[in-house]
């Protein structure tokens, strides 16, 4: 399957250390884009909070916009890292070597970026604390009955835990960064690689400590998107209401994910120049893993509609056909075409080793997963059960900007990781190659 | 700084309450020569201003000819609401007009002080500068005129007008009453208007006159409300309506007859003839009634034979009535019309009983052909002085009538009236008076009967009343004539008194010319001589009086007319213009001709009908708008000569087809900001007069292009139909009429609505509710909103404007869907089986859900369930995640998407009961519980232990006292007797989406409708409106129905909200299906 030889250890050190700390002006361009898109964004959320959510596109019917859109969307983009790195751990698949590290760092900042929005959402952002519970002399405490107040819990769990996984994950490559490094860097590096040494006693706790964070992450993997779910499946608005949502909504998070995997590593690679540790091998299989995915929701969509019919509920099926056919069907058609139709070229291998065909197509994917979610916020309270109360919504000009400033955000992070901390695991990357012997045959 | 102690805090805030409170109350004597011992200020505290507590005085609101008592709800010193009167002689709710005039109160565009010129080139005047100018004017007249030209007026400043002027007053209004009252000189020898009993008729045929929302009063409303109830008597009236366009009030009609208003005479005076033949009074009514050809007037009108002899088959063998045109039938045969109509009354025996004289109004209706008299004398330069009160014929006449030309011809032209508009801008001379907040004044709206108006509050601004000015300006030109025994102020009343009551009453006491000192004397004066106060005290009887509102002769009903000549019938009304399209104009609920078009509330709150807000459309018919490639929301133009004006296209089925109809009363240009909304139908026309005394608004035809544009005329209606949602289902007439809401067997079977079933596996094991059932041990506050007797005027969502502080948000942000109202008015428009329009009006507000989906879901318990069965709202507790609304079914909650601010001094409106809201916070409909809390504090306080009893609640939240028809009733859901307990029980019960199992506090009555049969499913689908799908749903159901059993679904929350009984229903529900 790997096209390229195998690295050695001492390839492998210069291959990946090669790329921090010394940023290209191109880099600098980049992320000076990134950073002017938060400040882009900060601007308008100000805006936001000054003269209130009226600056964007809500109205009195659709409550939830672009914000619960993109939050769901990046909570989604945030699952295929710990999938990756967990659960792939653990069933043994040898090629999330090359891509976990990149996937982990992109599902915390993910979810960094995810977490912006419930407080980008609130209609009194001052008031956030509120959601914690928190004893306080008003004696006031939160609802548990809340979805929202579950997501609270199941986000911040997922978080830690993930921030937690990605950060044990990093620490024998963080020695050898300090070790490739003098003055202050080393002096940070040692501090953040808590004294890693690499002896055997240390090899044999860590290794019991990452087995068992993989262990810990894997059902979060599963049960936070669930609970995401809940927040549309608890409710009674019709169309969202619904017992598929929970795996259709995993189902769509990993399907999303490994496209955003692929869309942000292939550069990454492209530029880095490490064709030798994240390759075809690694695309094919997440590519086979969007095709999994694609399949699964292409038959969630088809379930809905079936049960919208089925159910005679008029009710659902009045949304799944305005979803259709209503003044919001090019997002529908967009979702379909982008998440059911665009990656079925990818059931053959050449169109699937075709780095720019594949790159394109999770462009689309990470589009049409984007729509998928606006078809579900958006059309569902756009025509809910009062007729009168049936009115479209349009995303404001506001809310584009921060959602821009929300991606800016995400790539700020993961820009400055990529300068920061090894994007690939070198230290997996070396368990597959044969060790430096000393006398032994270099090749 | 020193730390402030309790105490010394209380007294700080105790002084500088008392001095700004001081402040506030400027008292200018300057301002009032009434005397001022009723309206003391805040300061000297009287008896009955308790802060916190409110002062309710009544008053009397006017509307043309008509007078509706009312309250004026006084805290601290303002008048911040408008209720109703309970001792009024008939119980109207609270109308529109009061409810915009208390904005129009506060509005910021009230004139402060007198000044010359108009709009920015106003300078302010002293008032004795102001006064000395026009008593000198009126003194230098010489033989030219004083004249004045005002608003129909009836009452006491009639005389003092009619003195001052020497009887060059003219009353007259746009939308006025002349062909009425030509058509009733005609006939009864009599220029009056007569009066209507609606409450005793059967058959309700109207020829367009907007009787639910202005045409005669808001009293009407509420008489037809009482016709369509089935408990008050076995019978549902059945409303017919002739003519072209379904407004506010036709589209309440059970059938409609389309046809063209010009046809409109014709029919009327066909189904006469008809109606007399079957009721053989032919020979009554004499040459009076002329011979038809029934079958020309038929194929005029478009309609068969057949129909008419059904309509006047029904009108002969029941209490029926027949009304006439009002503007909306103002062609050039109004006359023709009103005639046509007193006659059809006539023949059918209606008079004495649900038409005639008696009640009628007798006042001056001057018409337009007087208006043309006075500006022939203006044009030949003989008026030295014009008053103009309170109307405005520059903006509502055609241009053609070239009235602002002639109006600059006075020798000085005074504009008395309290708002600016585009006749003030015109007056030389503007003399701001009180408005009817803060004036005294009586209205005499039927004969027999005057209704006393008081101020609520102290004026706002450097106003004075109009009595007051034509008085001074009186005693100014007149040398007085010194009362023999009048020495000073108030003692020609004393005087007056001192004699035997009853002698003082009876003997002629001389006019009273200037003599009183001001205003109010002379009001009281001629109270007096009225002799309709009785008692001994005269001083007693007066207050007493002014405490209820009104002072009514006994004995007064309604009596037939005697036929004292006849009316020549002329050819049907005639249209003029270029275009091939009608241009049918009518008021509107809210504006009417134009008046309020400046109060926000009614720019805001949606037109019921279309659900646009903030601007003019154009209702067409769907085929005509299809023949000329307009779709609903493009902007169209209409245009006649080379005028033309822009409007929306609002396409509805409910118009014939190649008729426009645009509402009056838009776009003005100085009558204010908000009022420049829109554009004047009025432009279009040109001044036809009618054959007789009025003008002809029904006479043009246009011609429509579209623009291609998209009109800003936002809506709040989303989609036109019901899609088989049961929202608002029809109830066949003829069961309802049998059972009325008796206690039935099985309620809501008259619906026939067959919601979703309920899992029969929940409910088999008993978890039908995931939440425990809460329990309510005092009070489960509950609603019941009867669609039957709702009109869909709209007036609650304005009452509740106005008792909840909801703030106005202005065209931009209607457009992107961010209205506030908390009680909105849905409209659908189904079809009936004979293929026929019908809408149906659906007030939504919050149900108070007993489990409320919003409740649940938010995340900081902003929300909950309180022990009274409110879902209460804790707005500082909210963070404003927007989870509630979205979880509701029925979208009652409403989004603070910015903080909103009332522009002074709008504020002071405000209901201190009510808090204002932030933005980012949610807020909606409360079921008042400021009032709820109120009348529990006053029960309390006056000694009583038990509970509230639902008959002292049924009208409290404020959208049920406004409302006309009392649609609305409140009350607690655990007294079994209560009005709101007891109408679960009707047949026709059910509560909105009631599937959800929401256990909603708000049930609704089903729709009286004549056209569907009790196996009908009611939400009436056709082909044009209905949906395919929904209807295949209720195929199926309506299959179970049959041959399941004869059960049919009950409304599963009987409010008891007992997981037994719910388990019960919905078991029986599993089991029928």
């Amino acid at each position: 399957m790997q096209a390229n030889r195998p690295a050695t250890y001492a390839e492998t050190n210069r291959d990946i250390l090669r790329v921090l700390f010394k940023p290209t002006p191109m880099f600098i361009v980049a992320w000076l884009v990134s950073v002017a898109c938060i400040v882009f964004g900060g601007y308008h959320w100000y805006r936001q909070v000054y003269w209130g959510l009226g600056t964007d596109g809500m109205n009195q019917a659709s409550f939830w916009g672009t914000f619960i859109v993109t939050f769901v969307f990046w909570v989604g983009i945030g699952h295929a890292g710990t999938l990756i790195s967990a659960i792939l751990y653990l069933v043994r698949s040898k090629w999330r070597t090359g891509v976990y590290r990149a996937s982990e760092a992109m599902t915390v900042f993910a979810v960094m970026t995810a977490l912006l929005f419930p407080m980008l959402h609130l209609g009194r952002v001052w008031q956030v604390y509120w959601f914690f519970p928190y004893p306080n002399q008003r004696q006031l405490w939160v609802n548990f009955k809340s979805p929202l107040m579950w997501d609270v819990f199941a986000i911040s769990t997922y978080f830690t835990v993930s921030a937690v996984f990605f950060f044990i994950g990093l620490i024998p490559d963080l020695a050898i960064v300090r070790d490739h490094n003098t003055g202050l860097i080393a002096k940070v590096y040692n501090v953040l690689a808590l004294g890693w040494r690499g002896t055997n006693k240390q090899w044999r706790h860590y290794m019991a400590a990452y087995g068992f964070f993989a262990a810990f992450a894997t059902p979060l993997v599963l049960s936070v998107h669930s609970v995401v779910s809940w927040d549309f499946a608890m409710a009674t608005t019709a169309g969202w209401h619904s017992t598929i949502f929970p795996p259709y909504f995993v189902a769509g998070a990993i399907f999303s994910g490994c496209a955003m995997v692929i869309t942000l590593l292939m550069p990454m690679s492209y530029f880095f120049g490490w064709k030798k540790y994240v390759n075809m091998w690694h695309y094919d299989a997440l590519a086979k893993m969007c095709l999994l995915t694609s399949a699964i929701l292409t038959y969630s969509y088809a379930t809905e509609y079936f049960v919208g019919w089925y159910s005679q509920n008029p009710y659902e099926w009045e949304i799944f056909q305005w979803r259709a056919t209503g003044e919001l069907a090019w997002a529908f058609w967009l979702m379909i075409f982008c998440n059911c139709i665009a990656p079925l070229p990818l059931y053959f291998k050449k169109l699937r080793h075709n780095h720019v065909f594949l790159f394109i197509i999770t462009i689309f994917i990470n589009v049409g997963m984007w729509f998928e979610r606006f078809n579900i916020v958006v059309s569902s309270t756009a025509h809910s059960f009062d007729p009168s109360m049936w009115r479209a919504y349009t995303p404001s000009f506001n809310e584009w900007a921060i959602l821009i400033g929300s991606a800016g955000w995400f790539f700020f992070w993961f820009l400055s990781f990529s300068k920061t901390f090894p994007s690939v695991a070198m230290m997996e990357i070396k368990e597959m190659v044969a060790p430096p012997v000393r006398g032994g045959h270099h090749e | 700084m020193s730390r402030l102690n309790r105490r010394d805090f209380l007294k700080t805030v105790g002084l500088t309450g008392t001095v700004s409170a001081a402040a506030a109350c400027r008292w200018d004597d300057n301002r009032y020569i009434t005397p001022i011992e009723n309206l003391l200020p805040y300061v000297l505290k009287q008896e009955d201003q308790v802060p916190g507590t409110p002062t309710f005085y009544a008053t009397t609101v006017t509307t043309g000819p008509h007078a509706h008592p009312v309250n004026g709800r006084n805290r601290e010193g303002r008048v911040v609401n408008v209720g109703v009167n309970p001792e009024a002689p008939w119980q109207n709710g609270v109308p529109a007009a009061a409810l915009l005039g208390l904005q129009r109160h506060y509005s910021p565009d009230r004139i402060h002080e007198p000044t010359t010129g108009a709009g920015d080139a106003a300078t302010p005047l002293t008032w004795d500068d102001a006064m000395g100018r026009v008593t000198s004017a009126v003194q230098a007249a010489g033989d030219k005129k004083v004249a004045y030209l005002g608003p129909y007026r009836s009452g006491a400043i009639v005389t003092l007008i009619n003195e001052l002027t020497d009887g060059n007053a003219v009353f007259w209004e746009p939308l006025g009453y002349e062909a009425e009252a030509d058509a009733a000189e005609a006939l009864f020898g009599q220029r009056i208007l007569p009066g209507y009993d609606l409450a005793k008729a059967h058959y309700v045929l109207s020829f367009g006159a907007n009787f639910l929302s202005g045409w005669g009063g808001t009293k009407l409303a509420s008489q037809y409300a009482d016709a369509r109830n089935p408990n008050l008597g076995n019978f549902v009236a059945r409303f017919a309506y002739v003519g072209p366009h379904l407004d506010q009030t036709a589209a309440n009609s059970d059938d409609w007859y389309s046809c063209s208003a010009s046809a409109q005479a014709g029919v009327a005076l066909a189904l006469a003839s008809l109606v007399a033949d079957k009721k053989g009074t032919r020979a009554a009514l004499g040459s009076a009634l002329p011979v038809v050809d029934v079958a020309a007037m038929a194929l005029a009108a478009g309609l068969t034979t057949e129909k008419l002899e059904s309509i006047a088959t029904q009108m002969a063998s029941m209490p029926s009535v027949a009304l006439p045109g009002g503007a909306s039938g103002a062609t050039t045969g109004a006359v023709d019309l009103a005639a046509a109509t007193y006659l059809l009354n006539l023949a059918s025996g209606a008079a004495g009983v649900t038409f005639g004289m008696g009640r009628h109004y007798e006042g001056p209706i001057h018409g337009y052909s007087d208006l043309k008299a006075l500006q022939e004398e203006l044009d030949a330069g003989n008026v030295a002085v014009l008053f103009v009160d309170d109307i405005n014929p520059a903006y509502s006449l055609p241009a053609s009538a070239g009235m602002a030309a002639s109006l600059q011809n006075a020798g000085m032209l005074v504009s008395v009236n309290s708002h600016p508009d585009e006749t003030q801008a015109l007056a030389g001379l503007t003399l701001p008076t009180h408005d009817l907040f803060e004036d005294w004044g009586d209205e005499i709206p039927e004969a027999g009967l005057v209704l006393a108006r008081q101020p609520t509050m102290s004026p706002l601004h450097n106003t004075r009343s109009l009595g007051d000015i034509l008085l001074t300006i009186g005693k100014g030109t007149v040398p007085a004539v010194p009362a023999a025994d009048e020495t000073e102020d108030g003692t020609a009343i004393d005087a007056a008194v001192a004699l035997d009551g009853e002698e003082a009453v009876e003997t002629a006491l001389p006019a009273l010319g200037y003599t009183p000192e001001n205003w109010r004397d002379y009001l009281s004066q001629t109270w007096q001589r009225s002799g309709m106060v009785t008692g001994s005290d005269f001083e007693q009887g007066h207050y007493q009086a002014l405490a209820k509102g009104f002072l009514e002769a006994p004995g007064r009903s309604l009596t037939p007319p005697a036929l004292a000549g006849s009316h020549s019938f002329g050819a049907a009304g005639a249209y003029a213009g270029s275009g091939d399209v009608i241009l049918h104009a009518y008021p509107h609920p809210f504006r009417q001709d134009g008046r309020f078009a400046n109060e926000p509330w009614a720019q805001e709150v949606p037109d019921p009908m279309s659900g646009r807000t903030w601007g003019s459309w154009g209702e067409i018919h769907p085929e005509t708008a299809a023949s000329m490639d307009i779709a609903d929301g493009d902007l169209i133009t209409v245009s006649q000569g080379d005028v033309s004006i822009q409007v929306a296209a609002e396409l509805t089925p409910g118009i014939a087809a190649g008729t426009i109809a645009i509402a009056f009363g838009q776009g003005h240009t100085a009558q204010g900001d908000y009022a420049k909304f829109g554009a004047n139908v009025v432009d279009l026309m040109a001044a036809t007069a009618t054959s007789g005394s009025g003008l002809a608004w029904q006479a043009t035809h246009v011609s429509i292009s579209n623009t291609g544009e998209k009109a800003n005329v936002p809506s709040t209606l989303g989609g036109d139909q019901q899609g088989g949602r049961d929202l608002a289902p029809a109830v066949p007439a003829a069961e309802l009429a049998a059972v009325g809401d008796s206690e039935s067997a099985h309620p809501g079977e008259l619906t026939g609505i067959h919601h979703l079933p309920r899992d029969p596996r929940l409910v088999e094991t008993g978890n039908l509710d995931f939440y425990p059932v809460p329990e309510h041990p005092n009070y489960r506050w509950a609603m019941t909103v009867d669609t039957n007797a709702c009109n869909g005027c709209g007036i609650c969502s304005v009452a509740c404007y106005a008792e909840n502080n909801l703030p106005v948000v202005g065209r931009q942000l209607i457009a992107q869907g961010r209205e506030m109202n908390w009680i909105r008015i849905n409209r659908y428009w189904e079809t009936n089986p004979d293929g026929s329009p019908d809408a149906r009006f659906l007030p939504m507000m919050c149900q108070h859900c007993g489990h409320a989906p919003c409740e649940s879901v938010c995340p900081v318990l902003a929300t909950y369930h309180n022990i009274e069965g409110l879902n209460a709202m804790v707005y500082n507790r909210c963070v404003g995640t927007r989870y509630c609304a979205n979880n509701c079914p029925y979208q009652a909650r409403r989004f603070n998407f910015h903080s909103y601010v009332w522009p002074e001094p709008f504020h002071l409106q405000l209901n201190p009961d009510v808090s204002t809201r932030q933005m980012g916070v949610m807020e909606k409909c409360t079921f008042c519980v400021q009032r709820t809390r109120e009348i529990k504090g006053v029960y309390r306080d006056q000694g009583f232990t038990t509970k509230v009893p639902s008959a002292a609640v049924e009208q409290l939240p404020a959208c049920a006292e406004a409302c006309p028809s009392q649609a609305i009733t409140f009350g607690n859901l655990n007294e079994e007797s209560s009005k709101v307990a007891m109408s679960r029980k009707s047949g026709r019960s059910y509560i909105a989406l009631d599937e959800l199992n929401t256990a909603s506090a708000v049930n609704y009555l089903g729709r009286a409708n004549f056209h569907v049969e009790l196996d009908h499913h009611g939400a009436g689908h056709g082909e044009e409106y209905g949906d395919d799908h929904a209807d295949s749903a209720h195929g199926e159901d309506h299959g179970d129905a049959a041959h399941g059993s004869d059960h049919v679904d009950p409304s599963h929350d009987d409010a008891g909200d007992h997981a037994g009984d719910h388990q019960d229903d919905a078991g029986d529900n599993a089991g029928g299906h």
